[in-house]
């Protein structure tokens, strides 16, 4: 398979403009320069472009839910990237940027924004810089600025750097944090397409959705629809981590099983041990038991439901069976523990209890009242906080508990 | 005739020469059971500090309102109690007081307790009005307040508060 | 007109206008929904997520737009999956709300959980104990042990100053931001923070001097647990065991409706005194807040005369016999006294053919009789503020100016030096005439129109000249508009004194000065007058001092400079022999032929065509429904002229 996203894997410095302008480099955005703006949208609804980021929403919906009786209107562009096990969007920008920009200013000029920014992740500032001369390469090149291609269309790409919040990835949060305020989500609703950045209406889409919108224009929903399944269509990229000989990206079309991600091209399990659970989303996931049936299971947003996790944003972690579950859950409460932002009472509170209560269990001080506590605790923040984080915090604590009753016998 | 009288005094008799219950007081004073609820005593650690923080829940809690509490601040050049707070002025009106104990049981760090005097008297009602002087208990090495301590060393009001739960 | 939408609560109906939140919705039918972090006055933010309940709304079809129905003929409700905060959705009609439902208490329930975690078990030594929030709803939804481990307690610093007034507890506070909040929307003063995040969430202040805000001591009021507490108050008394009474703040002619806590102390040797100072709720005037001054009123003059040294008897005979004989006594009094007070002596005045004048460093008080309340201004209205820094003037004036311009008015701010309100102001100028041509321009715009200024007569007549319809001066006292209303002659210096005999009646400055001017003063006051005796002893005056009693011992009326009339009444009993102003003046009167009355009531019902009972007259759709210390308004929100 030609890669989709991971181009640079095909051809070498295609982070290069020249090398990116002589692979057919903007012809989406050209394209769709001389598209109206509505069919621009209609098409990347066509080909059932979902997010990448983790919820999984159509882009091409999310765009149409713009309100146009408010403006300006932005698009912002989620380099947040902090999901442990996540390091896709990294790999887009730093070795096919120019595909990434065309994104954002396709989908820019679909909603009609004429400023778009990329925020990215405190620790990414030597990608942020990197980005900036990128930017200055496709303005200089006729991509960027005032009437662009001889249209009447004009656009601006910025980028902005967090300060190291995994909240910041939350899309209300995010925009929080680039009006310059602390990165708390807000209430919801209104939600960004009718009131976002500045109270305007906004789309933010992750890096490698709108990586994903160039091929899709120039080689129409049809195209795109060529790889995937019906729900699911299109590649991911599937950051591969944990306990695999091989880990890393891999661009593979949605619907590829776990077996032929893990064994085919992750390698397999190292040291001869045998797979135990599978964290399809990061740190954020259910663990799924490995057996036959996940593993035959098609990575898609319909399928991973049916054995009890989350596509999420494809960051699969492996977990063999020298990993004690009662340890991992340790690790994961203490990444949300320390990345809770603190605006609701129960993420807050609810973290720092569920950490001490994993602490307690993992060193063997812990009783069987612990563990029911535990699962007691992580009931009472579901459905109860005021964003995902709290939430998805809960989920591994809740799998792992009731999966893997093993792991927690005391 | 003299049998009926001889029965009938059997229990006058009998009287006689059992022992008498009768305890000669003030002599003789009988000991009063554990739980006895006579004048009230503010009690001390054994570091000379005050229990009482001055919270006036023994106030809020008597049911003859017979407490008055006026809380005052510690430092630590002049400290009182452990904590931020005493109880600078501490007054029992020792006539209106039902003597119920339910101060005791409202105290949270243990300082009003009942204790075994019962023999309370008194020649004015102001005289009734027990201060803090008539009640602080004064320790056998002598240790009083206030004291001049070592800053952060008593910050908490309950020094060694421990888990409710294992009461 | 906003319509009114009628939704169903626990089972309950109610009406209520479009754009209420549900908890406030609740609240009128009686139903309380614990809230932590909302308060009416704020936008909701939902972050202590306390107020979970049930919410269901009608389901529509979404390509008819018509409601859907249950086979027996009643709207479909739908459901929502999870639980959601009551104060972040407004209401919608149709809408149903379960706050008592199992999946709803439990969820109440759970968060308070939550919040106990780490919270420190410091009831006995915290002063919010008994007025808290926190305990009142942890009686109502809390269990009665808790499942956390003691020793894994987070703790943090006590004790922190956060300015000279106001302390902060970071282990006590509960993060819901009330405070922060009502800084940056309702002061628009952002001076207190968040930092770090999570479970290290604490707040802090962002100025320097910490905490810089004239309206501080309000944050200790709506916080709901004991993390914000006033230095003055800390550790004086437990809320239970103080009485409260109605009174009115002296210290600017705002005229905030204030409650006074008093207690009978050891430590002042069984007098009752007065312990604190809260706000009382009164939407025309203060709504829920009262400033830092009035807050922290200094309420212990221990040097005060408590009796005229002569004895009552002499002193009387004396001031009626020296003012008799006498050409051409005056009658000089400022703005610190009561109504009751001023009619008393207005009254001798005039039977005796006197002068009776009013000192005011501020003029025009004859030309603020006629215009009336600064009002709940908004767009559409401009408004004028000359020669005033309101912030120290009259700080609420100069929140509800700010408010306004919330609301969208227009404000002119012309001021010599610069002041906290030209941030909020579309036009700022640093003189007067420049300003009164703006306001001129802005008021040939606006509809309603206010001016309040601070200045000499001309300055007063220049702006009556724009036809404002409220003309409100912002007076050195209290009451300085009462006397307006009685018609005392205003005076801005105290040449007229020279070599006469007065009565003077006010603040022991007032009785000072006249005493280096005048022959022979008879000096009413209930302030220190030990400066005033030296100074007649110097200058060789003679003077009889007759104490009055204070503010915070009487029963009377005040004028506010919005000629709002407001009651007070007395909350300590009157200190050794003092006698209240209007009956010293009576029983002067007496003396000199002239009866006067001697009771607050039968006084105050001469000058204004009202009686006790019509300032005593609550507004019931006033209460104040969630949040907060600020004590409910039972005792009246006054008549406004």
């Amino acid at each position: 398979m030609d890669y989709m996203l991971l181009r640079h894997r095909d051809i070498n410095n295609i982070n290069q403009i020249d090398t990116f302008l002589k692979e057919d480099g903007f012809e989406g955005f050209k394209k769709a320069l001389k598209m109206e703006t509505v069919d621009v949208t209609n098409e990347v609804k066509a080909a059932g472009l979902r997010g990448r980021g983790g919820a999984g929403f159509p882009a091409g919906v999310k765009w149409s839910f713009m309100d146009n009786n408010n403006w300006p209107h932005y698009v912002v562009a989620n380099a947040d990237e902090s999901e442990p096990g996540t390091f896709k969007d990294r790999e887009i920008m730093e070795s096919n940027p120019f595909q990434f920009l065309e994104g954002i200013a396709i989908a820019s000029y679909a909603v009609g924004a004429n400023a778009a920014y990329v925020y990215l992740r405190g620790e990414f500032w030597e990608v942020a810089h990197f980005l900036d001369e990128k930017i200055e390469e496709m303005e200089k090149a006729g991509f960027l600025g005032e009437n662009i291609q001889g249209s009447e269309y004009s656009l601006k790409i910025y980028t902005h750097l967090g300060a190291g919040a995994y909240i910041c990835g939350e899309e209300t949060a995010l925009l929080e944090s680039m009006e310059g305020k602390r990165g708390q989500p807000r209430v919801r609703p209104p939600f960004p397409p009718s009131e976002g950045l500045y109270n305007k209406p906004t789309v933010v889409n992750n890096v490698e959705t709108l990586s994903s919108v160039p091929y899709i224009i120039k080689n129409g929903a049809e195209g795109y629809r060529k790889f995937g399944t019906e729900k699911s269509p299109g590649t991911k990229i599937f950051s591969l981590s944990g306990n695999v000989n091989n880990p890393g990206n891999y661009e593979l079309p949605l619907g590829t099983t776990f077996r032929e991600l893990i064994f085919t091209h992750g390698g397999g399990i190292p040291d001869g041990k045998s797979i135990k659970a599978i964290m399809p989303a990061g740190a954020s996931s259910s663990l799924i038991v490995a057996n036959d049936e996940a593993l035959d299971t098609a990575m898609d947003y319909e399928s991973v439901p049916n054995v009890g996790g989350d596509l999420g944003s494809a960051s699969v972690i492996v977990v063999d069976d020298s990993v004690s579950l009662d340890w991992l859950i340790t690790k994961t409460m203490d990444f949300f523990h320390h990345e809770s932002c603190g605006k609701c009472t129960p993420c807050r509170e609810g973290s720092y209890w569920m950490k001490k209560l994993t602490e307690r269990i993992h060193s063997g001080e812990g009783t069987e009242k612990d563990v029911e506590l535990l699962k007691d605790v992580a009931y009472q923040i579901q459905g109860k906080t005021l964003c995902a984080l709290g939430e998805f915090s809960t989920m591994a604590v809740v799998t792992s508990i009731e999966r893997f009753p093993e792991d927690f016998k005391i | 005739m003299l049998v009926e009288l001889l029965r009938g005094l059997k229990t006058t008799f009998k009287m006689m020469l059992d022992k008498p219950v009768t305890i000669q007081y003030p002599e003789q004073k009988r000991e009063v059971r554990p739980r006895y609820r006579g004048k009230h005593e503010l009690k001390r650690y054994d570091n000379g500090l005050e229990k009482c923080i001055g919270c006036a829940l023994c106030a809020a809690a008597c049911p003859a309102d017979a407490i008055f509490v006026e809380a005052g601040e510690n430092t630590d050049e002049v400290r009182f109690s452990p904590g931020d707070r005493y109880a600078s002025t501490y007054e029992i009106n020792l006539l209106r007081c039902i003597y119920c104990g339910y101060c005791e049981d409202a105290c949270p760090t243990g300082a009003i307790e009942l204790e075994h005097e019962y023999d309370i008297n008194f020649s004015s009602r102001l005289d009734a009005i027990a201060d803090k002087d008539k009640m602080l208990v004064s320790l056998a090495n002598d240790l009083s307040t206030p004291q001049e301590t070592k800053p952060g060393t008593f910050t908490r009001s309950i020094p060694d508060m421990e888990n409710p739960a294992d009461y | 007109m906003t319509k009114d939408i009628t939704l169903t609560i626990d089972g309950k109906e109610v009406s209520v206008p479009a754009g209420t939140l549900i908890p406030d919705a609740a609240k009128k039918i009686g139903i309380d929904i614990p809230v932590f972090c909302y308060h009416p006055k704020m936008e909701p933010v939902g972050m202590c997520r306390q107020c979970l309940v049930e919410i269901g709304r009608p389901a529509f079809d979404r390509t008819t737009g018509e409601a859907v129905l249950e086979e027996d003929g009643s709207p479909k409700i739908n459901w929502g999956w999870k639980l959601e905060t009551s104060c972040t959705n407004p209401v919608s009609e149709g809408m149903v709300v379960n706050t008592k439902s199992e999946k709803a208490v439990k969820g109440q329930n759970e968060m308070l959980e939550f919040q106990l975690l780490s919270h420190p078990l410091d009831c006995p030594v915290c002063d919010k104990g008994g007025e808290c929030l926190l305990q009142d709803l942890t009686l109502a939804h809390g269990g009665t042990e808790s499942r956390f481990n003691f020793d894994e307690k987070r703790h943090a610093e006590k004790k922190v100053a956060l300015s000279d007034l106001i302390w902060l507890d970071r282990e006590r506070c509960i993060q819901c931001g009330r405070c922060v909040r009502f800084q940056s929307e309702i002061v628009g003063e952002a001076v207190l923070g968040f930092e770090a995040r999570g479970s290290h969430t604490q707040i802090m202040t962002t100025s320097e001097p910490g905490f810089d805000s004239a309206f501080s001591g309000n944050t200790t009021d709506i916080c709901p647990v004991g993390a914000l507490t006033t230095a003055q108050f800390r550790f004086g008394a437990r809320p239970w065991e103080m009485e409260a009474t109605a009174s009115v703040c002296t210290e600017c002619p705002v005229g905030c409706n204030t409650v006074l806590n008093t207690r009978r102390d050891v430590k002042t040797g069984g007098k009752v005194v007065v312990k604190r100072v809260m706000p009382r709720q009164n939407e025309s005037v203060n709504e829920t807040w009262i400033c830092d001054k009035g807050r922290f009123t200094d309420f212990s003059a221990d040097s005060r005369l408590t009796a005229p040294s002569i004895g009552w008897t002499d002193a009387i005979a004396s001031a009626a016999q020296n003012l008799s004989a006498a050409d051409e006594p005056i009658f000089v009094v400022d703005g610190s006294l009561p109504n009751e007070d001023l009619f008393n002596i207005k009254s001798l005045a005039d039977e005796v053919g006197a002068k009776a004048y009013c000192y005011s460093e501020v003029g025009g008080g004859e030309l603020t009789t006629k215009s009336g309340t600064y009002g709940k201004s908004g767009a559409g209205d401009a408004i004028l503020v000359i020669g005033s820094d309101l912030y120290v003037d009259a700080p609420i004036f100069w929140l509800r100016a700010k408010q306004a311009v919330d609301r969208g008015a227009t404000l002119i701010v012309a001021t010599e030096e610069e002041t906290r309100l030209d941030n909020f102001a579309s036009t700022v100028v640093r003189d007067f005439a420049q300003g009164l041509e703006a306001a001129k321009e802005a008021f040939s715009k606006a509809e309603n129109t206010v001016i309040l200024y601070k200045g000499d007569d001309a300055l007063a007549q220049s702006c009556a000249d724009l036809n404002p319809t409220s003309l409100v001066g912002v007076w050195n006292d209290a009451n300085t508009q009462g006397a307006w209303e009685m018609g005392y002659e205003a005076i801005s210096d105290l040449d007229v004194l020279k070599g006469k005999t007065v009565y003077v009646a006010g603040k022991s400055a007032l009785v000072a000065s006249a005493l280096e001017v005048a022959k022979f003063v008879v000096a009413q006051t209930a302030e220190d007058v030990q400066i005033a005796v030296s100074i007649t002893e110097a200058s060789g005056s003679k003077c009889v001092t007759l104490p009055s009693r204070n503010i915070s011992e009487s029963l009377g009326t005040f004028t506010s400079a919005e000629r709002r009339v407001q009651l007070f009444h007395p909350a300590v009993p009157a200190e050794g022999d003092t006698l209240p102003g209007f009956v010293i003046t009576a029983q002067v009167a007496e003396k000199m032929g002239v009866t006067l009355d001697i009771e607050a009531e039968d006084i105050f019902a001469n000058f204004f065509d009202l009686s006790y009972a019509d300032l005593s007259k609550t507004n019931p759709e006033e209460k104040l429904l969630i949040g907060g210390n600020c004590y409910e308004n039972t005792q009246g929100v006054g008549v406004q002229l």
